[in-house]
This record gives structure tokens, C-alpha cells and sequence, in this order.
């Protein structure tokens, strides 16, 4: 009975130590990412439509103007088969080929014109959310800008400038950086007056650091959110401007401009359209799901178990 | 008065950009008439000049209009004389661009500079009719006087002699039921689509076929006709004809007929305010819902919903939505049944609504779930009260305030929905006359445009404040705080 219990030398280091789990932010980012078995699926989803707008265009050296079989009526208006996998269109043009052109174009605009936005929102939202003198004047700008209806604004800046790619890159990311930037300078102002972050100064602790490790870390989610949210809308505006004349012209290949483009035959030739907004739709979806989990596990909030 | 500032500051934007950057040669591009007088080089300058003195661009001055003004003498209008030179100097030196024709006329342009645009824009935004008006040198002895009367269906109204409307107020069985006609808005001519318009006639113009009934004239004619006797005006006694004299009894007789489709803005109007409806009709109460179970089935797919009605293009949404519409028979092109048909307003109604609907569900659930983690609602659970107690009593009396807040920023979007829809169905209405004009280069329709979308939304975020402060005792609408 009595050497049941034995005696331990006591340890002065271990006693030091204080028993947590191991924790590193990306680590927790990646495996909460992983666990949902959607976001995998939309990802693979995602990334496979990515490469494909990058490679299968350089392949197929596909251009508008082009149009080997415009003669060879045989060719025109085949139903999606083996060999044409989307069919062709009245020139005997392969849709294949034309919808990964227009999707990287549309994929381009879209992704230069949420990085614009994101980037001047968020330096452009930082500073507003620790400069007083900025903020009053900033304010204002934000309150006449936020009372316009988005559309309108895209539509007469593309009017007084001209269809075309830079023109639309800059209508986009012209006024909409100023509504992430007042979503981040909220963010900003919340996080910036937290206990800790105030315990951290009164430690002396850096502003940077404090920006840093404090700040960050709860802005990422809030930022991949945003990305997630403008990189669909983007696209759809692009769509749908391309659409209705003022986006991008017939002359280069981009969802919207393939849609306006064959919206005509949607009775007669039925895959000429369905596929294009399809192919839109999914590039949608597939692009906010991944951006909606990843914002969802980059969330400290939710590491914890 | 911050509102009307910054709808002053956008619209001013709009116009200097539209006026100063969009190249003048496209203005004329689908006009039909440059293609009549190509060749004839001093007609197409004087033909262009002429119409962009209308649209406000600059002032343009033929040698035979300078002579007029300066009152000079027959020798004036010849060509190369002493005395137009002299008056030509003047004008030179007031920063005119002295031009001549082929034959040796005289003209003189002067572009307007930016501030002169926006000024000259609000100075003939607003015009006022007054018994001062009309100037006719062939009626002076017009009667100038206001005064009650009744109409030719009996209604009592406020008739003018002397203004240019003959009918200042006046009542009738067509939407709004009252009008006026003391203050008009005036946004310049339209061009060069709807030629010969001022742009808010355009869109706010019944269209269709003529309406034909049977009307009594002033003189005691009568005959089937279209026309509209509220919306005369003033005709000038030497347009006046035998036709007229039979008709009318003054000099009232320049008259707008009556069309038998709404106008545009009644039109967006109408599907504006059903889809508005609606959508909060079909919001509140799925939020609710969703907010009351919480992680269950009904909440996930009202997640999917939301989720898939934001990443979807709004485009390809329509164009599926409509589809399904073509299965029951419903038109996928709004003239196909016209405005009378209830069945063109279905689909672009419900597409509207489903437009909006996934912001505001969102929003009342995210409201809902706030409030029932707030303190009240735990004090109201520790006395002992029901859920539905809480919920009916406590927590949607505190709901209607997103409700009603979420109000202008319904309407804003539902401006943004209603360009695509109308657009995609062919909807004569406001929204589809942006992309329109776009095209045709018209450029005051498009500021017109924005001056109305911009309104609407700035005083929409008005209204939303007022309501607030209406509902929430809590809130005062003063200087102190807020900041909008």
C-alpha cells in the first residue's frame, strides 16, 4: 500500500509553463477551411475555372474578329457535341473557346477591380479610422456617394468614358473603394479603443505591433468577406453593362459582351446563351463560397473550440 | 438640406463630366437630318451650331440675330458691311470666336464655361407660371388674372389668364388625381432621340395610342377627339387658325392629347412600389422565422437563398426567373401584352422582388438574433414569460425599426433592379431609358435621369429618418446627433 504513491522532484521550469494547446492562426485558418467538404468541392470548382480562362485561351488563340469558317456554312450553329463541346455559333466559331476567352476576361476586370477597391478602401479606411480631421471630411464625401444608386454611377461614368476594358476597371473601383473604406474605418474604430488593445499600449507595446497582431488578425476575416462579395458583384456588373451595350464592345470576348452577343438566339439556338450565363454563374458562386468559408475560418472567433 | 446638397453635388458632377467630356461629334451621330445636309458645309455648321445652342453647350449668334438684337439698320445684314464689323468687335471682345460663311455672314460662338453650365442648368431647372408669362405682341389687350372656375367636368379649379398653362390646378380620375402646373421642372430638350421634347415630358408623357372620346369645346362644338383640354397652353394669335377659333374661345388652344398607356415614370412607379411591398411582405416574415429557429433546417436553406440571390449575376438570375415565367405563359417581353394586361407586370414584379429581398431578409434575421441575446429579452425570460410572449410583445415591437430603416436603402436598390429588369423585358419605363439614352447620346435625358434617381434616393433617405424619429420615441431628428 504504501508505495502506491512515490515522490516527485519538483521542476522548476515545468512548473513555469503554462499548459495551453499549441496555436498558430494559419494553421487553424487552413483546417477549419478543410473541414467543410462544400468549400472543397467550390474550390476545386473555383480554381479549376481559373486556370482554365488563363490556359485554354493561349492555346486556342481565340479572338473575336477571327473567323476561319464564316464560309463554311456546315460548321454554323452545331448543337454541343464531342467535338465542338459548347457547339458553335452563326460563324462558325467555337463556343468553347469563346466563353474561356470572355471568362478571363470578365475574371481579370473583376479581380483588378476588387483589388483597386480593396487596397484604397483599406489603407484609405485605416487612416480614417485613427484621423479625426479625416473623418469629417471623408464623412461627407461617403454620405454623398453612399446616397447614389451604385448602378447609376457605373452607367454614366461608362457613358462619359467610353466602353472599354480600363474605362470599366475604373468606373468599377471609382467610388466603391469609398464604401469598403467606411466598412473598415468602423472596424477600425471598434477594434482600435478595445481593453486589450489599450493594455497593450499602456505596456508600451508599438502601434505597429498593435496594428499587427491585434488588429489584423480580426480585419482578415472582415477583408475576405469583402473580396468575396466584390469579386461576384463585379462580375455581374460587368454582365450585365456588357449586356446592355455600355460595358465592354462586341470586340472583346467577355461573358457579358458573349451574352449580348448571342442573347438573340435564345429561342432558336438555345445553348449559344444558357451556357455563357451558366458558366457566369458558376464562376459566382464557386468564387464567393470559397471566399464566404475562407473568411469564415480566418475569424479567430472561431478557432476556438 | 444635407440631402439637397448632395444631390446639388452629384448632379453638378454629372453635368460637368457629360458636358465637358463626352465629344460633341457624338451628339450628332444617329441624327438623321447631318446626313440631309452633308455637302452643304455653312447649313450643317449653322444645323449643329443651332442645336447645341439649344442643349446648353454654347451661345451662337448668325449675323442676321446680331443685327436684330443691336436694333442696326437694313445695312446691317448685308454681308461685309461697315456696320456689322463694328458690332462684330464688340463681340470679340466679350470672348466670342468670330466665324464667316462662305458667303461673308457673319457668326459668332462662345462656349459656355463650367460654372456657367452648371448655373445655367439650375437657373432653368425651376420654372414658376405666372400671370406674367406670356408675351404676345399681337393680344395686348390679354387678361391677366388668377381664378377659380369650374372645368368641362365640372370640378372646380384654379384657371389663369395670362400664365402659360390655362389650367393651374385641376382635378381628374387619373393618377395623382391633383395637378399642378405652377412649378414645372425643366431639364432642356431632349435630343436626339424624342426630338422636340423636353426630357421630363418624355418620361413623364402618357404614351401609347390616342384616346378618342367624345368632347364638348369651349365654343360649343363638339367631336371625337384625343385631346386633353387640362393641359392647354398659350398659342401665340398669329399660329391661331380657323380650326382653333372653332374649338376655343381665348388663346388656349395649343393642347396635348390623351394617350391610352401610363407614363414612364408611372410605370416604374407602379412596379416600384408593388415590388417594394412585396419583397418586405416576403422578408420580414421568413426572418423572422429564420431568427426564431435558429441553425435549423428552414434557416440553412434561407442562408443558401441569400447566398446564391448575392453571388449570382443579377443578370443570369433574370434571364432564369423569366425563363421559369415562359413555362406558365407568362410574356418574356413586356409589349407583347401591353399595359393592360395584368400578366406583363407579373414577372418583372416578382423578379424586383426577389431582387430585394435577400439584403433585407438578412438584415431582419441578424436584427431578430441581436435582440433575442439583448438584456430585455433575458429579464423577460427570467420573469417567466412565454417565447411567443417575447417574441410578439417585446421583441418585433423593437424589429419595426430595421423595418422601417431599411426602407431607403430598399428603394436605392430597387432603382439599380429596376434598370436590368426593365431593361431585359423592354419596359417603357424610367429605369430602361438610361440604357437608352446611353446609346443615343442624349445627353440631357441622362442627366434628367440622374437628377430623379438621385432624388429619389436622397429623399428617400429623408423619409426613412422622419419615420424613424416618427416611431422610435427615442430618437430626435436634431443637429446634435446622426450624421447622414
Amino acid at each position: 500500500m504504501e508505495n502506491k504513491f512515490k515522490f516527485v522532484e519538483l521542476q522548476e521550469s515545468n512548473s513555469e509553463h503554462i499548459a495551453a494547446p499549441a496555436y498558430s492562426y494559419w494553421g487553424s485558418v487552413f483546417r477549419r477551411f478543410f473541414s467543410s467538404k462544400i468549400a472543397i468541392f467550390m474550390m476545386v470548382l473555383a480554381s479549376a475555372v481559373v486556370i482554365m480562362s488563363i490556359v485554354q485561351p493561349t492555346l486556342s488563340g481565340y479572338r473575336n474578329d477571327y473567323m476561319p469558317n464564316v464560309n463554311n456554312f456546315s460548321l454554323h450553329f452545331l448543337r454541343p457535341s464531342a467535338e465542338y463541346w459548347f457547339g458553335t455559333d452563326n460563324f462558325g466559331r467555337n463556343l468553347f473557346d469563346a466563353v474561356w476567352s470572355g471568362t478571363q476576361t470578365s475574371l481579370k476586370i473583376s479581380f483588378i477591380s476588387t483589388i483597386i477597391t480593396i487596397v484604397i478602401g483599406i489603407i484609405v479606411g485605416a487612416f480614417w479610422g485613427y484621423s479625426q480631421k479625416l473623418d469629417v471630411i471623408l464623412l461627407e464625401v461617403y454620405n454623398i456617394v453612399a446616397n447614389v444608386p451604385f448602378t447609376l454611377i457605373v452607367m454614366v461614368l461608362m457613358y462619359i468614358l467610353g466602353s472599354g476594358q480600363p474605362q470599366l476597371i475604373f468606373a468599377l473601383s471609382c467610388t466603391s473603394w469609398l464604401s469598403v473604406a467606411y466598412f473598415i474605418r468602423v472596424q477600425v474604430m471598434i477594434i482600435r479603443d478595445r481593453e486589450y488593445n489599450l493594455a497593450s499600449r499602456c505596456l508600451g507595446t508599438p502601434t505597429y505591433k498593435v496594428i499587427l497582431n491585434n488588429i489584423l488578425p480580426y480585419l482578415i476575416s472582415v477583408i475576405v468577406t469583402l473580396v468575396s462579395r466584390y469579386i461576384p458583384m463585379f462580375i455581374s456588373f460587368e454582365v450585365f453593362l456588357s449586356f446592355i451595350g455600355v460595358g465592354l464592345t462586341n470586340k472583346t470576348a467577355s461573358l457579358g459582351s458573349i451574352i449580348q452577343q448571342y442573347a438573340q438566339y435564345m429561342e432558336s439556338a438555345g445553348y449559344l446563351f444558357w451556357i455563357p450565363v451558366t458558366i457566369s454563374a458558376i464562376i459566382s458562386i464557386s468564387l464567393y463560397i470559397v471566399g464566404q468559408t475562407l473568411a469564415d475560418a480566418s475569424d479567430p472567433r472561431t478557432h476556438m473550440i | 438640406m444635407r440631402a439637397v446638397v448632395s444631390l446639388f453635388i452629384v448632379v453638378s458632377i454629372a453635368i460637368v463630366m457629360v458636358f465637358l467630356l463626352i465629344p460633341r461629334d457624338r451628339i450628332f451621330e444617329n441624327d438623321q437630318s447631318i446626313s440631309k445636309l452633308s455637302g452643304k458645309k455653312d447649313l450643317l455648321a449653322a444645323y449643329k451650331l443651332g442645336k447645341l445652342k439649344d442643349l446648353g453647350y454654347l451661345d451662337y449668334k448668325a449675323q442676321k440675330e446680331i443685327c436684330e438684337i443691336n436694333q442696326a439698320s437694313k445695312d446691317c445684314f448685308s454681308a461685309g458691311s461697315s456696320e456689322i464689323n463694328e458690332l462684330i468687335k464688340i463681340y470679340e471682345k466679350d470672348g466670342y470666336t468670330i466665324n464667316k460663311t462662305e458667303d461673308g455672314f457673319y457668326y459668332v460662338v462662345k462656349d459656355y464655361k463650367t460654372s456657367r453650365l452648371i448655373l445655367n442648368f439650375y437657373s432653368n431647372l425651376i420654372k414658376i407660371d405666372h400671370t406674367g408669362v406670356i408675351k404676345d405682341p399681337n393680344n395686348l389687350e390679354l387678361e391677366r388674372k388668377v381664378y377659380f372656375a369650374k372645368d368641362h367636368n365640372g370640378m372646380l379649379s384654379i384657371k389663369c389668364s395670362g400664365c402659360e398653362n390655362q389650367y393651374l390646378l385641376y382635378f381628374n380620375g387619373s393618377f395623382p388625381f391633383i395637378h399642378q402646373n405652377f412649378i414645372k421642372l425643366n431639364f432642356g430638350i431632349s435630343y436626339p432621340t424624342y426630338i422636340g421634347l423636353n426630357t421630363f415630358s418624355v418620361i413623364s408623357n402618357k404614351q401609347g395610342e390616342l384616346k378618342n372620346k367624345e368632347i364638348t369645346f369651349e365654343t360649343g362644338t363638339t367631336a371625337k377627339s384625343a385631346i386633353n383640354l387640362h393641359s392647354c397652353t398659350y398659342k401665340m394669335t398669329e399660329a391661331i387658325d380657323d380650326l382653333d377659333k372653332a374649338k376655343f374661345v381665348n388663346n388656349y388652344a395649343k393642347c396635348t392629347s390623351n394617350y391610352t398607356d401610363p407614363s414612364m415614370i408611372e410605370v416604374s412607379y407602379i412596379m416600384g412600389i408593388l415590388s417594394l411591398v412585396f419583397s418586405y411582405l416576403i422578408s420580414i416574415p421568413l426572418g423572422v422565422v429564420m431568427a426564431k429557429e435558429r441553425g435549423k433546417l428552414i434557416d440553412k436553406i434561407g442562408i443558401i437563398y441569400v447566398n446564391l440571390m448575392i453571388a449570382v449575376p443579377s443578370l443570369a438570375f433574370i434571364f432564369f426567373v423569366r425563363n421559369i415565367g415562359s413555362l406558365f405563359k407568362l410574356p418574356d417581353k413586356f409589349s407583347q401584352l401591353g399595359f393592360t394586361d395584368v400578366r406583363s407586370y407579373i414577372m418583372p414584379v416578382i423578379i424586383l422582388t426577389l431582387l430585394s429581398t435577400s439584403s433585407l431578409i438578412i438584415w431582419v434575421r441578424r436584427y431578430m438574433v441581436d435582440q433575442t441575446n439583448s438584456d430585455y429579452v433575458k429579464f423577460a425570460k427570467a420573469k417567466g414569460l412565454s417565447e411567443k410572449e417575447i417574441f410578439n410583445t417585446h421583441i418585433l415591437k423593437n424589429a419595426i425599426i430595421p423595418i422601417v430603416n431599411g426602407i431607403p436603402s430598399s428603394i436605392i436598390l430597387s432603382i439599380g433592379g429596376a434598370v436590368i429588369t426593365e431593361t431585359i423585358f423592354a419596359i417603357p419605363g424610367m429605369g430602361k431609358m438610361l440604357p437608352d439614352s446611353i446609346k443615343a447620346v442624349n445627353n440631357n435625358m441622362v442627366i434628367t435621369l440622374t437628377f430623379i434617381f438621385t432624388a429619389l434616393s436622397v429623399f428617400s433617405l429623408v423619409l426613412g429618418d422622419v419615420l424613424m424619429a416618427l416611431i422610435d420615441p427615442r430618437i430626435k431628428l436634431d443637429n446634435k446627433g446622426g450624421s447622414r
